[in-house]
């Protein structure tokens, strides 16, 4: 356990932070690749394996929302609120915001649907990891 | 005008309410899932061969909308043209107070891929159909290859298909055969439209075709069916964006518009200071006697966005039409 604790710090240094999208066990949703992320958390899709889809956001200037924005969605904070402006004339809304990561997993507990991201170190099995993505 | 002041009024009651209101993102009403927001935007033109200024408030706006489960709808009414003033030779002034159904639809997810919106909407042909208010455009001006190809509006149907994975196609099937909403508000007044649009898209590249036919409740050219066809491209990168869409119109005895088509690129200098160019060109028969005319605009623009939802816009049109270069400066919002 000790051998395997210290190989996870280990790959951590080397790798950077981890962190995980994850859904609740209910959602039948086993993996997506970054474009369909991309297209959940601008809602241009919204409904997956006839459930809708929640998408949970942190705090608007949150590290790891940002570094969410910049490596997996490859848009600016500055884009994605003129993206945003755009999709208000078109009658959607941006994904709701959370402002911390256990209420992003109690929200996803609760919800079928809902989809939030959140540190590896806070996964835990009742969850389903769907993406990661390396800070 | 009494209108406006109410409505004015009741949009800021709305808005005082509201502690944690972002422009350009609405406001909800409260114990109620519908969202509330609007838009204004004023130009101000002048024509130096015809020593002619205009003056405009050109669109208010109000749109409301909500989303129930599977179900989203939308209802935007405008005061087009509001106020236009012109003066230098030629003086002119005109008040539209007559409010306008601009667009009212309902849009229904049939299953994660399909999706059916039914009213009056932007047709989705093209790209820049779909974000065609002054405040989203990057210039004050709208190519006149979107006015002189297709209808900008439907009422009717369009049936959505959309697939994500390794990328992105949408399908677009538009239907309409009835009068539109609001007839005199559409470029073209038409009594159908039958139209197909496939899109594919990757991660920052959007190609999409689009073809159909549309019938005129009055001739033009002796023509009521006419077809269209346009082929659009859309590149979006953190710095700069590159759009461009070519089309053709034409009937089953002649060709009304050979063709018509832009080329834009946009550059962003920071967040808020954009510089865009814009090549157009389009010939057009306008009479049966006459040759057509043909016509290619170069547009330098500059737009200011304090914040994205509010823009301040310049740009000179330099025309091979000489006669119709043009300034034009515009001030517009979204809230």
């Amino acid at each position: 356990m000790r051998f395997f604790s210290l190989f996870w710090i280990f790959t951590l240094t080397l790798f950077g932070d981890e962190y995980l999208l994850v859904v609740n066990k209910n959602t039948p949703i086993e993996s997506l690749n970054t474009l369909q992320v991309k297209s959940i958390f601008l809602k241009k899709q919204t409904m997956l394996n006839e459930l809708l889809l929640v998408p949970i956001n942190l705090s608007p200037f949150d590290e790891v929302r940002l570094s969410f924005e910049t490596k997996v969605l490859e848009m600016s904070h500055a884009k994605l609120k003129s993206y945003w402006v755009q999709q208000h004339y078109q009658g959607q809304r941006p994904p709701i915001n959370l402002g911390s990561f256990e209420s992003v997993l109690a929200f996803v507990k609760k919800i079928d649907g809902a989809i939030g991201y959140i540190p590896a170190t806070l996964f835990d099995p009742s969850f389903k990891q769907v993406y990661s993505w390396e800070q | 005008m009494r209108i406006v002041l109410l409505l004015v009024f009741f949009i800021s009651s709305l808005f005082a309410q509201e502690s944690e209101y972002t422009l350009g993102q609405g406001i909800k009403i409260p114990q109620t899932p519908l969202y509330l927001g609007g838009y204004i935007s004023t130009d101000y033109a002048y024509f130096p061969e015809q020593k002619e200024n205009r003056l405009r408030i050109d669109d208010i706006a109000l749109l409301a909308y909500g989303r129930t489960g599977k179900l989203s709808y939308l209802a935007e009414f405008e005061y087009k043209e509001f106020y236009t003033k012109t003066w230098g030779d030629t003086k002119y002034h005109e008040d539209n107070t007559h409010l306008l159904t601009e667009r009212v639809f309902a849009s229904y997810l049939l299953d994660e891929n399909y999706r059916l919106q039914v009213g009056k909407f932007n047709v989705p042909i093209g790209f820049w159909n779909l974000t065609p208010i002054n405040v989203l455009r990057e210039t004050s001006s709208s190519p006149l290859s979107n006015s002189i190809l297709f209808p900008r509006f439907i009422t009717g149907i369009n049936l959505e298909y959309k697939h994500y994975s390794e990328y992105e196609l949408k399908i677009n099937i538009l239907m309409q055969e009835n009068k539109d909403l609001d007839r005199k508000y559409n470029n073209f007044e038409i009594d159908a439209l039958y139209g197909l649009g496939v899109e594919y898209g990757t991660h920052d590249i959007s190609l999409r075709l689009d073809g159909g036919y549309f019938h005129l409740r009055e001739p033009l050219l002796d023509e009521r069916e006419i077809y269209y066809g346009l082929a659009s491209l859309k590149v979006q990168k953190e710095r700069y964006e590159i759009m461009a869409e070519l089309g053709t119109q034409f009937s089953k005895e002649r060709t009304l518009v050979p063709y018509a088509g832009y080329l834009q690129g946009v550059y962003r200098l920071t967040e808020k200071h954009h510089l865009i160019s814009r090549l157009e060109s389009y010939k057009q028969y306008r009479s049966l006697n006459a040759s057509a005319t043909k016509d290619t605009i170069a547009i330098l623009a500059y737009t200011y966005r304090p914040l994205y939802p509010i823009a301040l816009k310049a740009e000179y049109q330099f025309h091979s039409l000489a006669e119709q270069d043009g300034v034009i400066f515009s001030f517009s919002v979204l809230f």
